[in-house]
């Protein structure tokens, strides 16, 4: 397996650091190298990647701003230099923290976390399936990605909703990000994950799916719009 | 990077934590001197940085800057002030107003300007010895 991977981090040394790392395990591609969030966001929003080295304070704004505003979930090793984020880091599902400066036998242990368990392939692409199977009512229900119109966040809880039927199950929209398939599917928001061949039209900030208004953020409109097929 | 030869042929000063140094690069020296390098180009920059926010007078700004710099004094094997940034960088998220930590401050400073005058001269060292031994 050969991951994609941008580091995000403000300090030189600690970049170049970790390049060599990444060469050295000869299983790590370094596509960049940001040193501030926006040029990172940018970029990331273009090229998607298998994986993320994010510093959390960095000049303009955190590393979680940054996921924040992302439009995919890569995998996450944060690199800082603090342990009071391991909190924060476990909350949105990162991989590993690495505290700087770090081993390369330590850099190798977080390279064992991420490879373990992960699919070949590009992992970027998420859930190349055309279905999920999603627990509703105590059973195990298959949907096909082609009937889901949009998934909607309700707290703890997530909403499919399909053409003529609703299904709710304990879930994220975070979680459900990384196991959706993006070919079909986008977040447009917080709380929506579309599917993208399904929206009927868009006007301002909104989109309407068989008559379901849907809204989309600020921080995702670009990568929507990127995604349509505009002529 | 390879820890399992450490021969330890060049002499770090005292100052420097070579175990430490050992255990993040083994004997690669040409690569420390290349740390070192990277580290001393940045130095006064993020230095300046920490002038700066003082003068003006930002908690947030000092407490950044001094964050920023504290792992590069782990690179390259000064983990004394690494600490001494650590502690400072704590005593930053205690106060209100920059003239409160007047004292530690000036001493930071003078512990910064240390360490560059030590990694200056390690870097020489460092350069001649990789030169050398080519």
């Amino acid at each position: 397996m050969n991951l994609k991977c941008v580091i995000v981090e403000d300090l030189q040394v600690a970049a170049d650091y970790l390049a060599k790392c990444c060469e050295k395990c000869g299983q790590i591609e370094v596509q960049a190298h940001f040193t501030n969030v926006p040029d990172a966001l940018v970029y990331l929003n273009q090229h998607a990647v298998d994986l993320l080295f994010l510093d959390v304070e960095m000049p303009g704004a955190t590393g979680f701003e940054l996921l924040d505003q992302l439009a995919y979930f890569p995998k996450v090793v944060l690199t800082t230099s603090k342990s009071e984020y391991a909190y924060d880091a476990f909350e949105y599902k990162v991989t590993d923290f690495l505290k700087k400066p770090f081993t390369y036998q330590r850099f190798l242990e977080s390279l064992q976390k991420l490879t373990a368990g992960a699919p070949e392939g590009n992992v970027a692409n998420g859930t190349a399936t055309d279905h999920i199977f999603i627990k509703s009512e105590g059973k195990l229900v298959r949907l096909n990605n082609d009937d889901i119109l949009y998934i909607e966040s309700m707290g703890d809880y997530v909403k499919f909703v399909t053409g003529d039927k609703k299904f709710i199950t304990h879930n994220t929209i975070k979680n459900l990000e990384e196991k959706v398939n993006r070919q079909c599917f986008i977040k447009v928001h917080r709380s929506y994950i579309i599917n993208i061949t399904k929206i009927d039209d868009i006007r301002e900030n909104d989109l309407f799916i068989k008559g379901n208004e849907i809204p989309i953020s600020k921080a995702h409109r670009g990568e929507v719009m990127k995604r349509l097929n505009i002529i | 990077m390879s820890q399992s030869t450490l021969s330890k042929h060049f002499i770090f000063n005292e100052k420097l934590n070579s175990d430490y140094l050992f255990s993040l690069y083994a004997d690669d020296y040409p690569y420390i001197e290349e740390v070192f390098s990277v580290t001393l180009q940045h130095f006064d920059e993020d230095a300046d940085a920490i002038q700066n926010a003082y003068a003006a007078g930002s908690v947030a700004d000092l407490k950044k800057g001094v964050h920023k710099m504290k792992p590069a004094f782990g690179f390259v094997g000064l983990t004394d002030i690494q600490q001494c940034c650590a502690e400072f960088e704590d005593a930053c998220g205690r106060i209100a107003e920059t003239a409160e930590l007047k004292a530690d401050y000036k001493q930071l400073m003078a512990t910064l300007d240390e360490g560059k005058l030590i990694l200056e001269a390690e870097y020489r060292k460092l350069k001649d010895f990789n030169a050398n031994s080519l």
